[in-house]
């Protein structure tokens, strides 16, 4: 339907476990592992573990790295830790260089 | 059909064990995995390299891959006459390209199994990715995108507040499920393009800010552009290069509320050609100057 119009889910809701893990095709047992390792912040609902919508676009890219080098849960949790710090300086060198002339 | 040398994708020879394909994929996912490189085509490549290695890397699709033959790559073809009953159980000789023909061939396979055995599996339905690249403005506003997905393009509202790079998640409007399993997820990654004079970081934005020696010195009020239109700042006297003005809220909208910082970074500029009148001041104001702008190479020997 052409006058559908699609609106992406905010940012600031949250994701319940059975939702993350069907998004990203992370297995159950990975994803309490990576929880164990403080990957992703959860908040303990009655009903179980809440995520930040960003925790799917984290386990995603995780389950790309995993399918590509056959990672383990350490491993995905490495790899994601480095290439955030690397987009982190990344930010920051963007940062500088709009202090310098063209 | 259009025929895909995987192997040759893949740098393998043709006999090439299950071990040596997943070693070459590795080693070609490391080069061209789009996390890793920012080479341009890296994307395209490891696209590549996925198919192939997703073909040749199973059994029952590489037995059926091997028996379409060789061909140069690119080149039009026809599989071997029982071919499709003994692989495949859509439509014959019907313009696919290759990679859906083998992604469904999988899909289907397993489908046929389950059903064989009297289970009809829930299976979630593709998620669909797309990139939009949108201008600083339509950033600062939100904006539409149309995506072109199979069964027909939608458009998507991208909200006011994205920044650089950021991911966008619509649940369940990707590729239809089947046996009862939900729809997939629709993800579009935001790409800013570069503008001509503001250069995004997050939600501020920096603009370079040239200035002559003579503003620096005495100070001035100078007009600036911005998103919503110019406004007036004040360079103060004694300015130095490299100093940044902040404008607060004149940056990128937040989403929610807010926004981010508009920075002019000052640049003392000087005119490449300098008239005699000019240099016969600037004779005058190196008399009449005391300043030393480098108090921290006196008094220090250099063959120390």
């Amino acid at each position: 339907m052409a006058d559908d119009l699609l609106i992406p889910v905010d940012s600031d809701s949250l994701v319940e476990s059975a939702e993350l893990l069907a998004a990203s095709g992370l297995a159950h047992d990975e994803l309490v592992e990576l929880v164990e390792f403080g990957l992703f912040e959860i908040r303990e609902t009655a009903t179980g573990w809440c995520f930040q919508s960003r925790a799917v676009h984290q386990a995603r890219r995780m389950v790309k790295l995993r399918d590509s080098f056959g990672l383990n849960p350490p491993g995905m949790a490495l790899a994601l830790t480095y290439l955030e710090k690397i987009e982190a300086l990344e930010h920051r060198l963007r940062e500088l260089e709009c202090l310098l002339p063209r | 059909m259009k025929f895909k040398d995987y192997y040759e994708t893949l740098g393998i020879e043709r006999g090439a064990s299950e071990e040596e394909i997943k070693k070459a994929y590795r080693r070609l996912a490391r080069q061209y995995h789009p996390d890793i490189s920012k080479e341009a085509g890296a994307e395209e490549r490891f696209k590549q390299i996925s198919e192939a290695y997703q073909t040749l890397f199973d059994p029952e699709k590489r037995q059926a891959y091997d028996e379409l033959g060789r061909h140069d790559p690119g080149e039009d073809f026809q599989p071997p006459p029982d071919w499709d009953t003994r692989f495949w159980q859509g439509q014959a000789h019907q313009e696919v390209d290759l990679s859906e023909l083998f992604e469904q061939m999988g899909f289907r396979a397993s489908q046929q199994r389950r059903q064989a055995r009297g289970m009809d599996f829930p299976i979630r339905g593709q998620d669909v990715e797309a990139v939009a690249r949108l201008t600083l403005e339509e950033v600062s506003r939100g904006t539409q995108v149309t995506l072109e997905r199979p069964g027909g393009s939608v458009r998507i509202r991208v909200p006011m507040g994205v920044t650089d790079g950021e991911r966008l998640r619509i649940p369940g409007r990707g590729g239809p499920g089947s046996g009862g399993g939900p729809d997939g997820d629709v993800y579009v990654q935001i790409q800013v393009l570069p503008h001509k004079l503001f250069r995004p970081v997050g939600h501020d934005l920096y603009l370079e800010l040239p200035v002559t020696p003579w503003e620096a010195a005495l100070g001035a009020q100078i007009e600036l552009p911005s998103l919503d239109g110019r406004v007036r700042v004040t360079v103060k006297p004694g300015a130095q290069a490299g100093q940044k003005l902040r404008l607060a809220g004149k940056g990128l909208p937040k989403r929610g509320e807010g926004a981010g910082d508009l920075y002019g970074v000052l640049q003392i500029v000087m005119p490449t050609e300098i008239s005699e009148r000019e240099q016969e001041l600037y004779r005058e104001l190196a008399k009449a100057s005391s300043f030393q702008p480098r108090p921290q190479y006196t008094g220090e020997s250099t063959d120390g």
